[in-house]
């Protein structure tokens, strides 16, 4: 019998549906699960686990790169937790978005973990991966089609960008993780994933109610940062079909009306609705009420089933390498006239350099103390005492790079401006080399949603023993 | 009245690389309505606080949480050479001015 069979015997009968306990064992795989709340979650006996373990939010230099955000060993660490508890009480774990942005070199990194913790442990089970890669042919198709949409403030996408992406992953939704378990499969892990696919595939396969099961995924994901004070501990939802109850794993995490509620809002342009490829989770009628101080319940959910598969997709392109400068100023007189100092140390540079780089560069100055964070629109009524300046150079090669960087900092070090009484140099630098190698940059080159009219193409299965 | 004076939380954060979205959020009704009604905090005041149009920002009531969402659009797409605040989770500063 499979891990989905025996949860589809154990929980339904007829029209019944017995309560169903997903455990979100964490919200961001490999930055270190606490231990004593996954152990009171896999006592509790959850029916499966899920993980989510990427996100869009670390920007686009990981799809890019193939590279994970997170370290070797904290990942294996989390991994070999995760699969030990799930394989100790035989219940499917599911993990969504692997590696960090769930492109191949991503997933597969991921699996060859998955596959060395099986060996060292000795754990057996049926793995099934799914990818998560657009053909590029399927995509032009759909920008020829115009079935391409621009997902807020970005380009439309073109042939060209789609040829030009390092990567390009779609979001899975229920449907993938499903055919997954169908399968027999008692660990999925997946690429790019909707991080509420993880955990409303098996309540959806199960026949539950989908505004519940969906908005229980939708606040389950982050594991406790829906509770106050919020955390990374793991945390229990029960689904008891038309309601839920949140449970985190650590007592002193309380999942109140207000917390759970506030957490609609945290990374979501819709407080009141959320897209997936098969359809809308509406939470405009949601209830929440607590059980008791640790728990609250939340009911009214409502799923609308979309008319038009979509799917939401990422790419990531190189734009060049990158240089940075690091240095402070402690000068009165050179922090006010630091604008025009750097517009001019740049115009020097570009007349330096011509000829003698490959191609065309970028400079980026900041000063922080003024407008590194934020981009102000009125200057602070006092000036700082002392500012840090960071220079962004991305050129066509690491050589370039270095070149306007070094050549930067030291005009910016000696340019003289009026007034100036600092003449030893405008700088201070930290350490040196203060021009740091940065590596390879990369830019979103999509961030859009397309319609598809099967879902199963995109995201391929495979299946094997361990 | 500052909104920093009432307000529980002021939040940023994006909400994909396209898109910023700041929260607002009170301990009571009274603060949330107090700030609801605000002139400060319709679109076209924040737009000019952040260097955008008005029609590039929109302010939501989320009553469930006594809390306002204010989505708007990022300057530039997360990461993107340039960028400042690849999280979107410091660009809160302009609203810790506003007087209700």
């Amino acid at each position: 019998m499979s891990a989905l069979e025996r949860l589809r015997a154990e929980l339904t009968g007829g029209e019944m549906r017995k309560p169903l306990r997903a455990l979100a064992a964490s919200g961001q795989l490999g930055y270190g699960i606490p231990d004593a709340a996954l152990a009171a979650g896999l006592k509790r006996e959850p029916h499966f686990i899920g993980c989510d373990m990427g996100s869009v939010d670390p920007g686009p230099y990981y799809l890019g790169s193939g590279q994970l955000a997170t370290s070797d060993a904290i990942t294996r660490a989390d991994l070999t937790k995760v699969l030990r508890g799930a394989r100790s009480i035989n219940v499917p774990l599911l993990l969504g978005t692997a590696g960090t942005a769930g492109a191949k070199p991503h997933l597969d990194t991921t699996l060859q973990m998955v596959r060395d913790i099986a060996r060292a442990e000795g754990l057996h089970f049926r793995l099934a991966s799914i990818r998560a890669d657009m053909p590029r042919d399927v995509l032009k198709a759909a920008v020829r089609a115009k079935r391409v949409r621009a997902l807020g403030a970005i380009a439309p996408l073109s042939e060209v960008e789609i040829d030009g992406a390092a990567h390009i992953v779609g979001q899975m939704g229920i449907e993938a993780f499903q055919r997954a378990l169908e399968a027999g499969a008692d660990v999925v892990i997946a690429g790019r994933a909707c991080d509420t696919a993880v955990f409303a595939a098996i309540p959806a396969a199960l026949g539950y109610p989908l505004g519940p099961a969906m908005h229980m995924a939708k606040i389950i994901e982050c594991s406790s940062i829906c509770t106050t004070p919020g955390g990374r501990d793991a945390l229990l939802g029960t689904l008891e079909g038309d309601s839920f109850t949140v449970d985190s794993m650590n007592p002193v995490r309380h999942a109140t009306p207000m917390s759970v509620a506030a957490h609609s809002l945290y990374e979501q342009g819709d407080p009141y609705r959320v897209h997936e490829p098969e359809g809308t989770l509406h939470t405009d009628s949601a209830n929440y009420e607590a059980v008791d101080e640790h728990r609250c319940r939340i009911s009214g959910a409502r799923w609308e089933p979309a008319r038009q598969f979509t799917v939401k997709i990422e790419g990531s392109t190189r734009v060049g390498e990158r240089a940075v400068l690091l240095a402070g100023c402690g000068d009165p007189r050179a922090i006010a006239a630091m604008p025009e100092i750097l517009t001019n140390v740049e115009k020097t540079v570009r007349e330096l350099v011509a000829g003698l780089v490959s191609g065309p560069f970028k400079i980026f100055p900041k000063v922080y103390g003024i407008d590194g964070v934020t981009h102000w629109p009125t200057a602070a009524p006092t000036p700082p005492r002392e500012v840090f300046v960071m220079v962004e150079v991305i050129a066509a090669t690491m050589a370039d790079a270095k070149s306007v960087a070094t050549v930067f900092k030291q005009y910016l070090l000696h340019n003289g401006f009026p007034g100036r009484i600092s003449t030893g140099g405008n700088l201070a630098f930290p350490f040196t080399p203060p021009e740091v190698l940065a590596g390879t940059a990369y830019r979103f080159s999509a961030y859009h949603v397309f319609e598809v009219d099967a879902l199963a193409p995109l995201f391929p299965l495979q299946i094997e023993e361990l | 009245m500052k909104l920093m004076d009432i307000a529980r939380v002021i939040r940023s954060k994006n909400a994909g690389p396209t898109t910023l979205t700041l929260d607002l959020m009170f301990n009571d009704e009274t603060g949330y309505v107090q700030a609801q009604g605000s002139p400060a905090l319709q679109s076209g005041a924040i737009a000019l606080l952040y260097g955008l149009e008005p029609r590039q920002v929109e302010v939501i009531p989320y009553p469930p949480a006594c809390a306002i969402k204010i989505v708007m659009d990022r300057k530039v797409v997360a990461g993107t050479p340039g960028d400042r605040d690849v999280y979107g989770a410091q660009q809160h500063g302009p609203l810790l001015e506003i007087e209700l």
